[in-house]
């Protein structure tokens, strides 16, 4: 190393005499207080005639600022040289030379290099000079933020002349570093964005803005980093940040990109069956997913039944999942996060996006009101046909000749108040129809608006405030006349939400208050034409309220040991008007059994919950690149899906827990070791966890539930249980990038009541629908030159359990089936390979467009995946099962995207 | 492009034949209790025959150490001969022992106070259903009760609806069409008493009667589909006011003549209620096609020394009987005249007797 360094130095050479036998032992007299270091050197060395080494500007500017009289040279420098990386090695007795610790410099020098050998931007930042200031540690302070958008980036990492220490922007965009006076070549990388090198000359507290671009010309730069920036030892334990790029590279059904389906392929995650609706987390049902857009709760996230959801991958900005470990900021469902920030305007430029699939078209505007200040976002998408239900040709024919529609809008607008406050607004909106053949349609619709305001106090304490509404609701409009009806389901819910976040020295601090209101129109049937039979029922609205509090301190005690603790404190409030029935104590609730109405008047509480929530995750970094992460956290649900099947259909019901109904109560420890190889090449790891959940619901065998009044007479609520191992290991570089992942786990569920009628399965455990015990899930990329990839996807799930008829016997003149057992029979297996090959246009940045081809093949050894089974009615009168497999075949699909600058 | 599709599913269940199965009860009533056993058959039967369990040792015991054999009547049917006849307030239960010394036992079972069906009524109600693009009548009447929950049990009770019809057929008037001849040549069933006295050439069949027909004036019954459940109702002053029990197709056949409704109010337990409740829901329930509507019955049989699959119920109930007779008049029109059906009547009808019902009159 120093033969290296010696070259770069303009050594100075000061005096020649010799008066002392070793230099170091020259005493100090104490004239040279008040002094310049500079000076009272050459007069040392002129003194002692002995020569000193030294490069001027290492020392120019320190100042010694008291007498050292009677203190040896040696003394001397010692002490000032303290927490520098300067240092005195005498190399003769009158040979001195002032060395500098070369390693941090050599690192820089070489970080910039090779950053402008790539043709990396490099921007120069100098705050201070050498030796303005005597603080020897400076404190760097920046936001991260997007070129085009002017909107943060969070979780991007900064990393200090490439490997001498890393960190990552908080939540907010905002990083800090503490450094020791110096130069430092800084980098930034993000998911998607061009990396930015920033040379710096930090000598003074400083504030750095850096603006990351987003599609680089240097495409495979970003290829090689991939996902897997985000690096596995730092990442904290059950997080996965989506790379939305990347999902839109991976092969997707019929060309349409999918967010939800990407969030399926992770370790842990499963689904029940091709296109059904949402996923199960680790075991848990669809329900207990939290999924946030734009900080409001969506309750149904798809299109036609699944085979889509509802968010357009261009309108989102970033993604983030948790399946454990969750920070106090989330709660109200059980398993996991799924938190999607929308993405806002170009505040500089307008851009469009077009994008031409097989089922769906979409586009997409963004761009300035007001240049720098105020901008837009809006996108549009929406089926061209029925064409594909119509396409699913089944002897079934409820299916075949099925009509479907929907279309999804989102809106955003952002608006920069000032330097430190920033205004936006989202809107949302989805429509759903779907009509199996003849008379029934189904319809759903999301419609969400919310305004969020976020603030900075000072450079360390931020906060966001959002109020917001959300409308969900489904109709079921049967139009034969002689029964012309519409069955209506609605939730309201209005919410505020506040949350402070503190940047306090190896403290974060976030906290804050939730807040939010429902209303629930649990079910209204009305006759639509005047000659119909339908009943005209409406069941009660009901009405809760739900708060929370929480606090959340991530907590850096050194550079191996980070830990995140928190508390939250829900509580929810059922209240009235209200009527609930009383039931005969000791016997089995039925109407028949029931002994009194109790009348809540409105606001009157029926009934209060309230819990106590701790989270924790620590992540220890107890080798290089290697770290052991563990996390616990308990939640609380309050409301509740009520459902008859695996798969949820839109006319599912939401129950918020209350006079009968407890809320849910997930308890969860996983603990997992990740380690990264070959300075992040390639990553492992494996992680397990045990889940508990308290007042599991589940239904009655036949449960009748919807226009029910007294649900409390179908369901049931008993012990869930669920554990696993998740194993992966990843390539993050190369031409060749990708994952395998293998999961074992289990998911169990005890409901044992007062008596048979009140079990299930006699009391005894059994799986629940989502218990795939064998999981493997393999993705990659591969780069075949800067445009053309090739990806693919394989997945594999054990079948789930199912409820089957056996056999079939006579009863009372009338033909039985006998059932199993709740769940005791399995599906088949699950697999299926997906490929696709993406053609990106030309990555010039000055062209005015670019345009993307997707083609991919669907299943593409046309395996018969069973989607679900459904029933026949046999010769003797029973259900027989079927399987049905929506896409039983190859799918080949090309879709075209077109972005327009 | 075609990708969807569906095709039964094989699942590895054991076999149907190896689940027996049960079924039986003892009444308060002074008659013959009656257990049947056979097997299960497979989902993709044809028809409902299921092989009997033959030769079987069934016995039955009330908490009082009385015990009584049934007889085996017919294949897999057995019958008791009176000795024991049921009573509120005890508990009743069989042994099963079959031939390969299986031995299958029920819980025992109490027989609970009834109260009585107060009055039965039916309404005319007016329903179409699409045929072949053209509305048809579709009309019923919708049988009612009130009744009495009986001295505090009222929470399980079921209603066995049961409906009975006369129709006269003309079972001498069945023909077959010959391939070589345009006329079609009678073929009289035996027992309408006719037989072909002649053929003329170039003229018809000569029929003549030689005895009474015997198949020619029958009594079918209709049962329930489900079985009717106290569960959904609610309980007012002990009273279940206007249940409603049945429907009755109106049409030329139901009412050849009038129509005899029976309701039989029962007594049972929670086991037997739950038992009963999970086939009407099976029955009754809107499918849904992905998720049939029902789970694993449970009944009271169980092994007892082997690990044999058996499902069943023997449960003791308390009934109380009441009749009415809708007549033809209460329809609001007129029926067309029953088309002749050429066939003797315990063949053409399901559950078809000649023998006139006692409370026929």
């Amino acid at each position: 190393m120093r033969t290296r360094w010696i070259p770069i130095l303009w050594l100075c050479l000061i005096g020649n005499t010799l008066m002392a036998q070793n230099i170091l032992d020259h005493m100090m007299n104490g004239s040279e207080q008040g002094r310049q270091l500079l000076e009272v050197l050459s007069e040392i060395a002129d003194e002692e005639q002995a020569s000193i080494f030294f490069l001027p500007r290492w020392i120019d500017g320190i100042q010694i600022n008291k007498s050292y009289s009677s203190k040896s040279l040696g003394f001397m420098l010692e002490e000032l040289f303290e927490n520098t990386e300067l240092d005195a090695v005498l190399m003769y007795p009158k040979v001195l030379v002032l060395i500098k610790d070369p390693t941090k410099d050599i690192q820089r020098r070489e970080a910039l290099i090779s950053a402008l050998m790539q043709g990396k931007k490099v921007e120069t930042y100098e705050f201070g000079e050498p030796g303005s200031s005597s603080n020897q540690e400076v404190l760097i302070e920046g936001e991260i933020i997007d070129w085009t958008t002017g909107e943060e980036l969070p979780f991007a990492t900064v990393s200090v002349n490439d490997s001498l220490m890393s960190t990552a922007s908080n939540d907010q965009g905002k990083f800090s570093l503490k450094l020791l006076a110096g130069s430092y070549v800084l980098r930034f990388n993000f998911l998607d964005y061009t990396e930015k090198v920033v040379d710096l000359h930090a000598f003074d507290n400083g504030k750095i803005y850096v603006e990351l671009e987003k599609e680089s010309t240097q495409l495979d730069e970003v290829v090689v980093q991939g996902e897997r920036t985000q690096d596995l030892t730092k990442s904290k334990i059950g997080r996965t940040y989506l790379n939305v790029r990347d999902i839109k590279l991976a092969p997707a059904f019929l060309g349409e990109v999918d967010l939800v389906k990407q969030v399926q392929t992770l370790p842990g995650v499963t689904t029940v069956g091709e296109a059904a609706t949402g996923f199960n987390v680790r075991g848990g049902s669809v329900d207990q997913n939290l999924i946030l857009y734009d900080g409001m709760p969506v309750f149904n996230s798809s299109h036609v039944f699944g085979f889509l959801t509802t968010f357009i991958p261009e309108a989102v900005n970033d993604v983030s999942f948790y399946k454990g470990g969750i920070p106090a900021n989330y709660g109200g469902r059980a398993s996991s996060v799924l938190d999607i920030k929308s993405k806002d305007g170009d505040l500089n430029r307008w851009n469009a996006n077009i994008g031409i699939g097989m089922i769906t078209s979409k586009a997409m505007v963004d761009g300035p009101l007001k240049e720098g200040k105020t901008a837009m976002a809006a996108s549009l998408r929406s089926t061209y046909s029925n064409w594909l239900v119509n396409a699913i040709r089944t002897d079934y024919a409820d299916l075949s000749d099925s009509k479907v529609n929907f279309y999804d809008a989102t809106l955003k607008l952002t608006h920069l108040v000032s330097d430190d406050t920033k205004l936006s607004f989202t809107g949302y909106s989805s429509k759903d129809a779907f009509s199996l053949e003849g008379d029934t349609t189904y319809r759903w619709h999301n419609l969400q608006v919310s305004v969020r305001l976020d603030h900075q106090f000072t450079p360390q304490l931020g906060s966001d405030f959002t109020l917001g509404h959300t409308v969900y609701g489904y109709n079921v409009d049967n139009e034969d006349p002689r029964q012309a009806s519409r069955l209506s389901y609605q939730i309201n819910l209005t919410s505020f939400q506040s949350a402070f976040h503190l940047d306090k020295a190896e403290h974060k601090l976030d906290f804050g208050w939730q807040l939010t209101h429902y209303r629930f129109q649990p079910g209204k049937l009305e006759p639509t034409s005047g000659n119909s039979n339908a009943a005209n029922i409406t069941m009660d609205n009901q009405y809760s309220i739900e708060s929370a509090f929480y606090l959340n301190d991530e907590w850096e005690l050194n550079d191996k040991l980070r830990l995140e603790g928190g508390l939250r404190v829900p509580m929810f409030f059922s209240f009235g008007p209200a009527e609930v029935f009383t039931y005969e104590l000791g016997e089995v609730k039925q109407v028949s059994t029931i002994t009194d109405t109790l009348s809540y008047k409105g606001g009157k509480l029926i009934k209060a919950y309230f819990g106590l929530e701790p989270r924790l995750s620590v992540n220890w970094e107890f080798a290089s690149e290697a770290s052991l992460k563990i996390g616990y956290n308990r939640i609380y649900q309050f409301l509740h899906l009520v459902t008859n099947t695996a798969a949820v259909t839109p006319v599912d019901i939401w129950q918020p827990s209350g006079y009968y109904f407890r809320p849910q109560r997930a308890d969860q420890i996983s603990a997992g070791l990740f380690k990264d190889f070959r300075d992040k090449a390639y990553g492992l790891s494996t992680e397990v966890f045990y889940k508990f959940i308290e007042n599991q619901i589940d239904f009655k065998d036949g449960a009748r539930l919807i226009l029910n009044n007294h649900l409390e007479t179908e369901l049931l609520q008993g012990k869930g249980e669920a554990y696993g191992v998740e194993t992966s290991v990843f390539k993050n570089q190369g031409k060749l990038t990708g994952s395998l992942s293998y999961t074992y786990s289990r998911s169990f569920r005890t409901i044992a009541g007062a008596s048979t009628s009140e079990s299930i399965n006699k009391g005894e455990r059994y799986p629940s629908s989502y218990d795939q015990p064998h999981i493997v899930n393999l993705g990659w990329k591969l780069a075949m030159s800067k445009r053309h990839f090739f990806t693919g996807n394989f997945t594999y799930h054990t079948g789930r359990p199912v409820t089957i008829p056996l056999a079939v016997f006579g009863y009372d003149n009338n033909s039985v089936a006998y059932f199993s057992g709740r769940n005791q029979y399995r599906i088949p297996d699950y697999h299926r390979l997906d490929l696709a090959l993406v053609v990106e246009g030309n990555h010039n940045k000055r062209k005015k467009w670019k345009g993307t081809w997707v083609f991919s093949i669907y299943n593409a050894y046309a395996r018969k995946n069973p989607y679900t089974i459904f029933f026949r009615t046999s010769r003797a009168g029973v259900p027989e099962p079927y399987q049905l497999s929506i896409v039983g075949t190859i799918l080949p699909s090309v879709s075209y995207n077109l972005k327009l600058n | 492009m075609i990708f969807g599709c569906v095709q039964p599913i094989e699942f590895d269940v054991p076999p149907a034949e190896s689940l027996v199965i049960v079924e039986g009860y003892i009444s308060d009533q002074d008659e013959e209790y009656t257990v049947t056993i056979s097997r299960a058959i497979p989902l993709s039967a044809d028809s409902l025959k299921q092989p009997p369990v033959e030769n079987a040792t069934v016995r039955l015991y009330d908490d009082e150490n009385n015990i009584e054999d049934f007889q085996e009547v017919s294949p897999g049917v057995y019958k008791t001969g009176g000795a024991i006849q049921g009573q509120v307030g005890k508990s009743y239960h069989i042994r099963i022992e079959l031939e390969d010394g299986t031995i299958y036992e029920s819980e025992p079972d109490l027989m609970k106070p009834v109260g009585n069906v107060e009055e039965i009524r039916y309404e005319f109600e007016a329903r179409t259903e699409e045929q072949n693009f053209v509305n048809a009548r579709k009309d019923v009447f919708n049988v009612y009760i009130d009744s009495d929950a009986g001295p505090g049990f009222g929470n399980y009770v079921r209603w066995r609806f049961k409906g009975t019809y006369r129709i006269v057929t003309n079972p001498e008037l069945k023909v077959e069409v010959l391939p070589w001849s345009d006329l079609p040549r009678p073929i009289p069933r035996d027992c309408s008493g006719f037989r072909i006295a002649g053929h003329p050439s170039g003229s018809g069949y000569i029929l003549v009667q030689e005895r009474d027909c015997t198949c020619c004036e029958c009594f079918v019954t209709q049962y329930e589909k489900a079985p009717q459940l106290s569960d959904d109702l609610l309980i007012a002053d002990k009273q279940f006011n206007n249940v409603k029990v049945g429907e009755v197709a109106i049409n030329n056949i139901t009412f050849y003549d009038k129509y005899l409704v029976e309701v039989e109010q029962m007594s049972m337990t929670q086991t037997a209620f739950e038992f009963f409740k999970l086939i009407r829901i099976q029955k009754t329930e809107a499918s849904n096609i992905f998720q049939p509507p029902s789970g694993e019955l449970i009944g009271n049989v169980f092994p007892v020394n082997s690990d044999d699959r058996v499902l069943g119920l023997f449960w003791a109930t308390a009934t109380s009987k009441k009749t009415r007779f809708i007549q033809k008049s209460d329809i609001p029109y007129q029926l067309t005249p029953t088309e002749t059906i050429p066939e003797s009547c315990t063949v053409f009808f399901d559950h078809s007797t000649t023998v006139q019902p006692e409370s026929w009159n």
